[in-house]
């Protein structure tokens, strides 16, 4: 349970697919003029993540990976499909996509055409495709965690598109530059954001990648050279008790 | 009538008027105005005629900002002398803190970071106005006392001038100025430095005159901030009383640390209706909610003591608005009226987010024990969404009380006069 609300939250905030790895740009720069329009990309872009993820974790698990196809016998353990991983993600994802802009059309026509020739190009959404190779570099554990963190990158990159529609919206009518305005501008807020969102890097890990004062660390890695040097020797102890025992 | 005769104001309007489509006309301009309301008249529309404009509302700000400034100069110095000679023993404001020392110590410190937000902001500032042609925008004013304030004592006065610059064109320039931008500058001058010089801006040696210099000798000097402290370490041992933390008496940026003249300020802008006090009452609220539930976490046993986050969990929640920037930060920048929600009720969300997410920020992430300045821009960042919905929301109501309402029919309507009028 720990772990599935850490990647949860980790996956919206820490890991957020626009502002910490700038993924899934050209959809979110083009689609995010009204809210009402950003809502629904971010919601088909929510499902897409959420249902391809744990699909391509199947994939992966059953049929790619090193070692992947051995369920079917032994003499399969040595093969290593995962060259294939590209163009099985990508098939999943299109399918996803096709099944999302069928349902749009039949049940919203106003979203449908307002989102355009967007809703097909989820299909090449770097963020859909980077969420299933996320999955896989990061080695997800289970099917669970997998459906988890498709869905919780995709309330990330929704509140993304939500966040900076609404900034688009208020600015419609500020005094900009001509030269920045459309994309320059947007471009400019994104990187505004994401400092706002920095906020949150380094949290739950401690702070890893921000730069510690350095003394503190070199007498904390002493502390940690003597803890362990202890933890060896106490091993080392138990393991000859243990054999005085058996003796 | 001889120029003798004429008041100063009198003389700068007719300078005003001798310079009138020059290209220096807006910077005379932005000093005139400072002074004195202008003597145009205007000839179309509707105008109302107030004294509230935006340089008084500016300046209003600014007055609520001097004590605290005064107050840091004197701390300066007071830090200074404490980290060399150690604590004095029997304090007593006049003879140890109310020192011409001290208030040196302020003078070579504390004031030239202010002459260079200052300097380098307002610069900026006319270069754009004097290109783009138009008056020079008041909005630096507060943000240029704001940035000094901010920032920690050592910092040196090329970095502050470089993310001045930065924070005044790409935080609010390039959106078209005053009242356009989308994340307060001061906070994005301040994130700018932080993330560009993290030795400058964080550990425990930058709060403290000198101490950057006289690292690494025999002469060092240091003097961590309690968050400092308490993320790296679990125990609540420091010598800093509760009423030192109150009335300011600690190591932190120059400004952020008498929470009892913030506290002083933040009245005189509510009285003076320049900030926002719903902003201010949910920020508080937000970061209480948040500390007692850290407290509650460890009063119920479910974080050990070896836990790295425990030293901060464990801090009384009302102790988190003594410390640090959360009072400064609540005060001066939460209620900025640009970068805030606009609407009463997004207000009220902005602001409890604020003071959640801030406290959330000091426990979770040890890197940035001081998560106020960046929990603001976090928020800054979805206020325009907060009212978004806020506006859809009450529109929505409004739509349904409208289609609910039932219209009388004429007859009935007259029956209701008569029976009222009987």
């Amino acid at each position: 349970m720990l772990e599935h609300t850490e990647l949860f939250f980790k996956s919206i905030f820490i890991d957020n697919m626009v502002f910490a790895t700038f993924l899934g740009m050209c959809s979110y720069l083009a689609v995010s003029k009204k809210v009402s329009t950003a809502v629904g990309l971010g919601a088909a872009v929510i499902f897409v993540l959420a249902v391809t993820v744990p699909l391509n974790w199947l994939l992966d698990q059953y049929l790619l990976r090193d070692g992947a196809l051995s369920w079917l016998g032994p003499e399969y353990a040595d093969y290593n499909l995962s060259f294939l991983s590209f163009i099985l993600f990508i098939a999943t994802i299109a399918t996803m996509v096709q099944l999302v802009e069928i349902v749009v059309e039949k049940f919203s026509p106003a979203l449908y055409n307002s989102l355009g020739i967007f809703l097909p190009l989820i299909a090449v959404n770097c963020a859909i495709l980077g969420g299933s190779l996320f999955m896989q570099a990061r080695e997800i554990p289970s099917l669970g965690l997998a459906f988890n963190y498709g869905l919780s990158s995709g309330i990330g990159w929704f509140l993304a598109i939500l966040a900076i529609a609404a900034i688009r919206e208020k600015i419609r009518y500020s005094n900009v530059p001509p030269p920045l305005r459309g994309l320059g501008i947007t471009f400019i807020i994104t990187g505004l954001m994401a400092i706002g969102f920095m906020s949150f890097g380094g949290m739950l890990t401690g702070g890893d990648e921000a730069a510690p004062v350095p003394e503190e660390t070199a007498v904390q890695k002493k502390a940690e050279e003597e803890k362990m040097n202890l933890e060896e020797e106490t091993e080392q102890t138990t393991v000859s008790y243990n054999a005085i025992e058996k003796e | 009538m001889s120029n003798k005769r004429l008041t100063f104001k009198k003389r700068l309007h007719i300078i005003k008027h001798q310079l009138r489509g020059k290209k220096l006309a807006p910077a005379f301009n932005a000093f005139h105005t400072f002074l004195f309301t202008p003597d145009e008249t205007t000839h179309s529309g509707g105008h109302i005629r107030a004294a509230d404009d935006l340089k008084r509302t500016m300046n209003t700000v600014i007055i609520a900002l001097i004590p605290v400034l005064l107050f840091s100069m004197f701390n300066a110095g007071y830090q200074y002398y404490s980290a060399v000679n150690g604590f004095p023993e029997n304090f007593s404001v006049w003879n140890d803190f109310l020192t011409w020392d001290n208030f040196w110590i302020g003078i070579i410190k504390v004031l030239p970071l202010v002459v260079v937000s200052y300097g380098v902001g307002l610069l900026v500032e006319f270069i754009f106005a004097v290109i783009k042609g138009h008056e020079v925008e008041e909005g630096y004013l507060v943000t240029g006392m704001l940035v000094p304030l901010i920032v920690p004592i050592d910092t040196p006065l090329w970095m502050l001038a470089v993310a001045v610059v930065f924070g005044v064109i790409i935080g609010k320039e390039v959106f078209g100025g005053t009242g356009m931008n989308i994340l307060n500058p001061a906070l994005t001058i301040r994130a700018f430095l932080f993330f560009a010089y993290p030795t400058w801006m964080s550990g425990d040696k930058v709060w403290v005159y000198q101490g950057m210099e006289r690292a690494g000798t025999p002469d060092a000097i240091s003097g961590e901030t309690i968050l400092g402290y308490l993320a790296q370490n679990s125990q609540n041992e420091f010598s800093y009383t509760v009423s030192d933390m109150f009335f300011g008496f600690i190591p932190g940026s120059v400004g952020e640390t008498s929470t009892f003249l913030i506290l002083l300020g933040g009245l005189f802008l509510i009285f003076s209706k320049i900030a926002s006090w719903r902003i201010m009452v949910s920020a508080v609220a937000g970061a209480l909610a948040m500390g007692l539930i850290f407290n509650g976490v460890v009063d119920a046993g479910w974080i050990t003591e070896s836990s790295k986050f425990y030293g901060l969990m464990s801090f009384d929640f009302w102790k988190h608005l003594i410390v640090g920037g959360l009072a400064f930060g609540i005060v001066y920048m939460a209620t900025d009226p640009v970068t805030g929600s606009q609407t009463n009720r997004g207000k009220w969300i902005y602001g409890f987010l604020i003071g959640f997410i801030s406290v959330m920020i000091r426990v979770f992430n040890p890197a940035y024990p001081e998560g106020v300045f960046l929990a603001i821009l976090l928020m800054n960042v979805f206020a325009p969404t907060i009212d978004h919905y806020v506006v859809q929301a009450n529109v929505k109501r409004r739509m349904k009380r409208f289609k609910n309402a039932v219209i009388l029919p004429k007859d009935a309507e007259e029956a209701k006069l008569k029976v009222e009028t009987i």
